[in-house]
């Protein structure tokens, strides 16, 4: 297994998709740290103080979780695209082998992009309230809270998207499914059953646990298990029924 | 000691039969050409040998088992399928080491294949801006990878040029000087008949024969075609001596075409019974005409 997880992870650098999606994300979260400082003080938006680097540091979470999902959708969908899966499954012909270990590399790919853009946004965060005269510690429990929920959202993240992939072969269908879904079903799905404790185990909630917990949403060690549950799910799901068809 | 074993290989697809009841063997040491015309059902046999696609029944098996059964399938067996299934913007090299690093080959590896392929100035170029020819050329490189003792090639020759294919049929010749096994489809016979030691020719997914080249060359056969004024006399001359002899043409009652003969047997038969021949030529059938009868006759049956 670590050979093909090695495999994997080469696959992911030698081309430039992965390295986009990073250098976007890291781009983004300076974006997003400029976007909150110059804002913040005006139109009901708190002040800088000690307590606005944890929201600094979390404001790109949302966005760095889709985009570690659809990289793993990619990673998944892409091999059938490009008719690479053929090679893929003559060298590992164990379906189930590789689809394990697509799982462990894209939740370390997710985990990899998010200690990237974090240690970005962290930075320029520190910095610029530094030079306002905010003083910060890095030691704020709040703050290692949202670092860790984000990173643990965007390595679970690789793996759902990896189970999507696996279990919607269509590359296009998988990202539009995913988008729609994250967007529009759930929350419609929300109103129609007028049950909002329901609504808390949907894989968007439950992802939401970790990155902007409180409210309805599980706890966090909760919303992580069943986001991950849903990924293994989906994962499960697609290797039995989806990844075992003949590639011709 | 067979290599390959196909045993009653059937695949259905919803509604068609691509491969009917299949069998046949590959020898250890010996090149197989694997021919059909397209859509005979050639790529579904290889496919369903490589652990690809499912049987509907039967089986196909390396070293007597399942390829999914074989323990590191890449240091047994090397295949060429499809040209196109790379990643286009992955290098030739990258996608060597990726394909090294899930099989557990050294990355080295990869500069000798591409070296052995003549591919190792493109090493670094990103496989979008191949020709069809560098991708075949770095599809073999994949085969041989693991340093297979079998080889299993799909229409190797498809986007080669006249160059390349000269060059295909030395590599073969190497592998197979090399003590492999090779299985190679194709569609054109005359492109692999300089290196095969025998066919296997299917058709509509059937077997049709399994032999061979040299039985197969025999197969070929000559004709002899002669203009005289006494052609009913000559038939019945030829007839005499156990040669079938035909009008070549109700219009023309002055020609006749004697099957499986030579000139100078007509020629002289002709010549001791007085017979005025005006015209005579051989035509001999070649291995392309002895591979069309025979998959146009069988695949005609579905």
């Amino acid at each position: 297994m670590t050979r093909l997880v090695r495999a994997e992870l080469a696959k992911l650098r030698t081309t430039r998709t992965a390295w986009g999606v990073t250098a976007g994300m890291a781009a983004f979260a300076v974006l997003t740290v400029v976007a909150n400082v110059t804002s913040a003080g005006r139109q009901g938006a708190p002040p800088l103080s000690a307590a606005s680097l944890p929201d600094l540091v979390g404001a790109p979470a949302t966005l760095l979780s889709g985009a570690v999902l659809l990289l793993g959708i990619l990673g998944m969908t892409g091999e059938l695209r490009h008719h690479t899966i053929t090679q893929t499954f003559l060298v590992t012909p164990n379906r189930g082998r590789v689809v394990a270990a697509k799982l462990i590399t894209h939740a370390l790919a997710g985990l990899a992009i998010g200690v990237t853009t974090l240690a970005v946004t962290t930075a320029v965060a520190v910095a610029w309230l530094t030079a306002k005269g905010v003083t910060v510690s890095l030691l704020d429990g709040r703050l290692g809270r949202v670092l860790a929920g984000t990173l643990l959202a965007a390595g679970l993240c690789g793996l759902v998207g990896v189970g999507v992939g696996a279990l919607v072969r269509n590359q296009v269908a998988a990202l539009v499914g995913v988008l729609v879904w994250a967007l529009l079903v759930e929350g419609l799905l929300l109103n129609l059953l007028h049950a909002p404790g329901l609504g808390r185990w949907l894989p968007a909630a439950a992802a939401a646990a970790l990155t902007s917990p409180g409210g309805a949403h599980l706890s966090r060690w909760g919303g992580g298990l069943l986001f991950a549950a849903y990924g293994l799910g989906f994962a499960l799901l697609g290797t039995r029924f989806v990844v075992r068809r003949d590639v011709t | 000691m067979p290599v390959i074993t196909i045993e009653g290989l059937t695949k259905r697809f919803s509604d068609v039969v691509a491969v009917d009841d299949l069998s046949f063997e590959v020898d250890q040491g010996t090149v197989t050409g694997f021919l059909g015309p397209n859509g005979a059902g050639k790529t579904t046999t290889l496919r369903m040998l490589l652990g690809l696609v499912a049987p509907t029944a039967g089986a196909a098996r390396v070293h007597g088992r399942p390829y999914r059964q074989l323990a590191d399938p890449s240091r047994h067996v090397g295949a060429l399928l499809e040209a196109s299934s790379f990643h286009p913007g992955r290098t030739a090299r990258d996608h060597l080491r990726v394909v090294a690093t899930a099989a557990g080959l050294p990355l080295t590896r990869a500069d000798q294949v591409l070296d052995q392929v003549g591919l190792a100035d493109a090493a670094r170029r990103r496989v979008g801006g191949f020709s069809l020819g560098m991708r075949q050329r770095l599809g073999l490189a994949t085969a041989l990878l693991g340093d297979p003792a079998v080889l299993v090639l799909d229409e190797p020759a498809n986007g080669l040029d006249p160059e390349g294919i000269h060059w295909l049929r030395g590599l073969l010749r190497h592998l197979a000087d090399q003590g492999r096994t090779v299985l190679v489809s194709s569609h054109v016979l005359a492109e692999v008949a300089q290196t095969v030691d025998q066919v296997v020719i299917i058709a509509g997914g059937r077997l049709v024969t399994q032999s061979t080249l040299a039985a197969l060359t025999a197969r070929t056969s000559q004709t002899v075609q002669v203009r005289t004024p006494q052609a009913e006399a000559l038939r019945l001359l030829l007839a005499a001596q156990g040669v079938q002899a035909d009008p070549a043409d109700p219009a023309a009652p002055d020609q006749l075409v004697a099957a499986d003969t030579t000139t100078e047997a007509v020629g002289q038969a002709a010549a001791a019974a007085g017979i005025v021949i005006y015209e005579m030529r051989a035509e001999r059938s070649n291995l392309e005409d002895v591979f069309l009868e025979l998959t146009t006759t069988h695949g005609g049956q579905q």
